[in-house]
């Protein structure tokens, strides 16, 4: 066990400005293979009608931000979505895999990219660092993707998912044959 | 075991223990690496589901509603996890206690459990381990595990890892992070502060948690409680320090957090104990490095 604590420049971040934590997990496809190995997928879009989103919304208790359902049905049974939740500040996309019963199979986190906390967003907080002469010049999102102390809440994940099975009951169950 | 060099490295993060718990895996081909992550998630899974302070049917729900009238049997992992904290309880005097759920209720960080009459006043002490996997309470408690089972769930997802193979991993729990293997990880540590320079942990084979009290700090009753409270004093550790603790394990350095924030220097000792430091941040004296075990660089 080592450990060493350095303190970088963080003006280099704070003038580049963009999300300074952005770590991709996978791409669609590699959810799909991880969720469903070996299965083959059929693409099925769909828009909700306006009465499907509000009993959506009853049911689940979360409010239906987009009536644009992307979904999918997978060769050995069942539905793969993907949808987004906003987070913090940004939005963070996540597969769904349903079994054929309706069960969740698996949630992945596609994304993830939150601020460096509130300050760096604040243009004034980011003034005082423009023109002075940046440190090391660091690639942030590639070096750094572990942060210790922040608050990562899931809970807009946990609701993304309630809405999404309210949106199987409501949507989708009836075509899964 | 499979190893090549040349395969990329695979990061999956799913939703557990109610933050964000990400899997970064090196070295193994692509069948193999998906295989083992999914047998890590299985873990973490395993302890969201026996250690959730809101669910009702965890082992935790279970011992609060109903230990103290008779004794509750619980998963293997729900012990080990009771029998670390009442070792850190003891080894801190009563700092560190699971107990304190009844505060975190009090003070609305945590909703209070159904069921029967509010905990109040009992301690640590008050929890009796007994044979065959059974908890018994000597008084009506509220215990809650978030201190410690995230760093548990850590450790147990980077063992089964291991076994399968993957002997080069990062394992994140919404900060709690275990690195194996030789190769240092950096770390952004999350201070609040108006400082230029951003602090940053380079880990080689150990873990790092963190508490920072400032983020969820909240008025009530006219007073600033945060979501760490000191065992004796029964009263919030203070909301404006930041603590990280390195440690070879992860339930180790979560534990230790919660000490740290609440005795400050004074958890020096402590630190030495279990083979552990800490870097400390104050508005008013900055970083501070505390070094129990001098292994730390």
């Amino acid at each position: 066990m080592q450990s060493k604590l350095i303190f970088l420049p963080l003006a280099g971040i704070a003038i580049a400005g963009g999300p300074a934590y952005a770590n991709v997990y996978l791409s669609v496809e590699q959810a799909q293979a991880v969720l469903f190995p070996g299965a083959t997928f059929q693409p099925d879009t769909r828009t909700l009608t306006d009465e499907q989103a509000k009993a959506i919304e009853r049911a689940s208790g979360v409010s239906v931000r987009s009536k644009q359902l992307k979904a999918w049905k997978v060769s050995t049974g069942g539905w793969f979505i993907v949808d987004e939740v906003v987070g913090k500040h940004e939005y963070i996309p996540f597969a769904f895999g349903l079994d054929d019963k309706g069960a969740v199979k698996g949630i992945e986190i596609l994304e993830y990219r939150e601020a460096y906390g509130g300050q760096i967003r604040d243009p004034e907080w980011r003034k005082q660092f423009v023109g002075k002469e940046l440190g090391t010049k660091l690639q942030l999102d590639k070096n750094i993707r572990n942060v210790s102390g922040a608050t990562l809440s899931c809970k807009h994940v946990t609701d993304g998912v309630q809405r999404l099975l309210a949106t199987y009951e409501i949507a989708l169950k009836q075509s899964s044959r | 075991m499979k190893s090549h060099s040349n395969n990329p490295a695979v990061e999956r993060a799913q939703p557990w223990l109610g933050t964000l718990v990400s899997i970064r895996v090196a070295g193994l081909d692509a069948p193999n690496t998906h295989h083992a992550i999914d047998a890590a998630f299985e873990e973490i899974a395993l302890v969201h589901r026996l250690m959730s302070f809101h669910d009702g049917t965890s082992d935790v729900s279970r011992l609060n509603c109903s230990s103290v009238r008779r004794p509750v049997e619980v998963h293997p992992y729900t012990m080990e996890v009771v029998r670390r904290a009442l070792a850190f309880s003891a080894a801190s005097n009563g700092c560190f206690d699971v107990s304190v759920g009844a505060e975190l209720v009090d003070w609305q960080f945590l909703p209070a459990p159904s069921g029967d009459a509010h905990a109040s006043g009992g301690s640590w002490r008050d929890i009796e381990i007994l044979p065959e996997n059974r908890i018994a309470f000597h008084r009506p408690l509220w215990i809650d595990l978030g201190g410690i089972a995230k760093g548990f769930a850590v450790d147990r997802a980077t063992e089964r890892l291991r076994i399968l193979g993957a002997s080069q991993t990062v394992l994140n729990a919404g900060g709690d992070i275990r690195v194996q293997g030789q190769i240092a990880e950096p770390v952004r540590l999350a201070v609040e502060s108006a400082s230029e320079t951003m602090p940053v942990l380079e880990l080689t084979d150990g873990s790092v948690a963190s508490s920072s009290g400032h983020r969820q700090r909240h008025w009530h009753n006219g007073h600033l409680y945060g979501p760490h409270v000191d065992g004796i004093r029964r009263m919030p550790a203070p909301t404006d320090r930041f603590v990280c603790v390195v440690a070879k394990d992860c339930v180790v350095a979560d534990a230790l957090t919660k000490i740290v924030m609440a005795k400050g220097i004074e958890s020096v000792n402590l630190l030495q104990q279990f083979d552990a430091s800490a870097y400390l941040h104050d508005p008013a004296t900055g970083w501070q490095h505390l070094e129990g075990a001098v292994r730390a660089g």
